[in-house]
């Protein structure tokens, strides 16, 4: 099935370029990338530290601009949007899992899930419901629907945002050294857990990573070195 | 929307003492504001009373007559088609009654004090015998009983007066004594009567400081007055509030039928004559007012603890609006990255902007809420409680020996809208600077 599939670019990068302005200098942390990714790939961004892997990804994200160069996401030229175009474009395009899991503390584990449902609107609330336990209940985590994230583990706070970055099904997920603040064998099945979601709907994983045992998993390694794409 | 105010009650109650600081301060204000507004209603409130009881209708007809260009009477020559009128174009009165004026001294063995007199006829004065009060004994005398001495009915005798406890001390008389009046009639002479004691009311201020009431009869007596005159037609209505309307359109139609009317001033019929005296002219002229006129000179009161209420409010509001924007700015540094998280999700700016000001507005909603509606209980507590008010000044210019406060809804619910619109404004600023966080804050961990 996945030859079958037409591989389509979902993100490009042409020669772009970060600079980061420090103090009366700039500092250039992407010099000059050059990157395709297509639909369905899960694709690490592997490199030493301070080799431009966040900055990567939060380009990618809709986050941040690049300096020079174009970056395009699912068909769109981030460059040329405006702060409510890249908002809407994170909102039903993308999915982020972050290093700290970044869940909102006031709410449950059911409600951070449904967050960006509510932000979407146009569901009902029996429509939502299903959308967030479905997606719970595939992370593997129907039993602490109305847990707090204080009351939750690393592990499972992961697997939280993720739930929370696969529930409106966007077409990319991006995540930031998801397993840093994890123990290996907590990291590696949360690893699996994305991998599952991967193969299962097709959506597009991008990562970064420091650890070598989660970059053999990657469908593709993307090597960056200095501020610049060295393989893959 | 639902979501936003979640987020916002439960901020709120995760900075559990943040929220309480704020949040007391806020209701304290509230119920500091709550309780001037109460007493300054209230006092409105006692001075309406006293006013209309003892001094002034809703609207008063009442005139001079003067028999040279110098000489000026307070009196309205035909009272009677002056009632007529008034019944048949004020549909709103619900009781009119008419009352003489004179002024002149009260002698009594051991002393003396000049006051203003009260012609009245007891049986159309159903308000009168409703807020005056009489003194128990030993109000105004030394080892007096502690019972009330005597009755209003006395006065429907004439040749009775009733006077105030602050006059008896002074005068160190009780019910039963006798008093002798000295007046000048119109024309100039010395007149003198004597009368009887029938009842010693309640102080209520400065209203009855000056004044005592005497049966019509009398009146007429001492001055040599006809029966057909009054001092002042006294026209109470139904709504309080149509005070000045009616006087307006009262005037017209007296004109119309033929009287010369004074123009409008705002002042009590006291402080004209000096005016009327200077003024070219004899005859009759009438002169309209209405209760607010009368008890202008009392109005300072309510107006200067308005005065003061609004600024020390205004100040107290000002350092806790301060507060509540520091407090705002502080919750939302501390949650920059949870911000640049809901941001990154694809939280629109708007919204942030909002989930921050309902935070404040909840929090003003509830403390201002709290705030009132304790300053609501407390005053109506107060005010049940009758506390006496301690010194005499303070219960001359309240025109009463209790503290009296009026709670009015409406004021309260203004209350709380202005307090929790407040919070809103001085929240403003941070919720600004929130809806601004990049969502790339999110990315930065520590
Ligand atoms: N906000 C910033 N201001 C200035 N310089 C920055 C900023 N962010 C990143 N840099 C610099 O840009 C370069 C790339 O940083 P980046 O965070 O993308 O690296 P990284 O590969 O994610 O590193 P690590 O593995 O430590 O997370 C580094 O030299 C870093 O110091
Ligand atoms: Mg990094």
């Amino acid at each position: 099935m996945e030859d079958s599939v037409p591989m389509s670019a979902i993100v490009t990068l042409s020669d772009v370029k970060k600079d980061y302005p420090l103090g009366k200098l700039t500092v250039r942390a992407l010099k000059g990338i050059d990157l395709t990714i297509s639909t369905g790939e899960f694709t690490t961004i592997a490199g030493p530290s301070g080799s431009g892997k966040t900055t990567l990804l939060n380009l990618v994200g809709c986050v941040d601009v690049a300096t020079e160069g174009v970056v395009t996401v699912a068909g769109q030229e981030t460059g040329k949007l405006s702060d409510r175009e890249l908002t809407k474009l994170r909102l039903h395009k993308l999915g982020f899992i972050f290093q700290s899991f970044n869940l909102i503390p006031v709410l449950d584990m059911f409600q951070n899930v449904e967050f960006p449902l509510l932000l979407q609107g146009g569901m009902t609330k029996a429509e939502r419901h299903k959308r967030v336990r479905d997606i719970v209940d595939r992370v593997g985590l129907t039993d602490q629907l109305r847990q707090r994230p204080n009351e939750l583990s690393g592990g499972q706070r992961q697997r939280v945002a993720i739930a929370r970055a696969l529930v409106t099904k966007p077409q990319i997920v991006l995540a930031d050294e998801p397993t840093a603040n994890l123990d290996s064998a907590t990291g590696s099945s949360i690893i699996d857990l994305m991998k599952e979601m991967n193969e299962q709907d097709q959506t597009t994983f991008i990562f970064s990573t420091h650890d070598p045992h989660v970059m053999e998993r990657a469908g593709r390694i993307v090597k960056l070195v200095d501020g610049l794409v060295v393989a893959g | 929307m639902g979501i936003l105010f979640q987020i916002a009650v439960r901020n709120l109650i995760a900075a559990k003492r943040r929220s309480a600081m704020l949040g007391s301060a806020l209701a304290a204000v509230t119920l500091l504001l709550v309780v001037l507004l109460s007493l300054s209603q209230g006092i409105t409130d006692n001075m309406i009373r006293s006013a209309t009881a003892l001094s002034s209708g809703h609207v008063n007809v009442a005139g001079f007559f003067k028999m040279s260009a110098t000489q000026s009477a307070p009196i309205v020559s035909d009272a009677p088609r002056i009632r007529e009128i008034v019944k048949e174009n004020v549909p709103g009165a619900v009781h009119v009654n008419a009352r003489h004026r004179g002024w002149g001294k009260l002698v009594s063995e051991s002393g003396s004090l000049q006051a203003g007199f009260n012609g009245i006829v007891l049986a159309e004065e159903p308000l009168f015998s409703e807020v005056v009060q009489l003194a128990k004994e030993s109000e105004y005398k030394e080892g007096g009983r502690d019972e009330v001495i005597g009755d209003l009915s006395g006065l429907s005798q004439p040749g009775s007066v009733l006077i105030f406890a602050s006059q008896a001390k002074r005068l160190e008389v009780g019910v039963g004594d006798a008093l002798t009046i000295t007046t000048e009639t119109l024309r100039g002479n010395r007149n003198t009567t004597d009368v009887t004691v029938v009842a010693i009311g309640r102080d209520m201020g400065f209203l009855s400081n000056w004044s005592v009431f005497l049966p019509r009869e009398t009146i007429l007596d001492l001055y040599g007055l006809k029966p057909e005159t009054t001092g002042s037609v006294q026209i109470f209505l139904e709504d309080e509030a149509q005070s000045e309307a009616t006087m307006a359109h009262l005037r017209g139609v007296l004109e119309a039928e033929g009287f010369i009317l004074m123009e409008h001033q705002a002042v009590p019929f006291w402080a004209k004559f000096e005016n009327v005296n200077n003024e070219d002219w004899t005859g009759q002229k009438l002169d309209l007012t209405t209760w607010e006129d009368e008890v202008s000179y009392l109005t300072w009161v309510v107006r200067g603890l308005d005065t003061i209420s609004f600024f020390l409010i205004a100040i107290l509001v000002f350092i806790i609006a301060v507060g509540i924007m520091n407090t705002m700015v502080i919750s939302v540094r501390e949650r920059t990255r949870e911000i640049g998280t809901l941001r990154a999700v694809g939280m629109p700016r708007v919204k942030v902007l909002w989930m921050i000001l309902i935070e404040a507005l909840v929090l003003g909603a509830v403390a201002s809420s709290v705030g009132a509606l304790a300053g609501a209980a407390l005053c109506l507590g107060i005010d049940a409680a009758a506390v006496e008010v301690p010194s005499d000044a303070v219960r001359v210019i309240l025109l009463s020996d209790t503290l009296h406060l009026v709670v009015v809804p409406r004021q309260i619910a203004t209350a709380i809208v202005v307090f929790t619109a407040i919070t809103g404004l001085a929240s403003l600023v941070p919720a600004f600077r929130a809806s601004r966080l990049q969502p790339i804050t999110a990315m930065q961990s520590i």
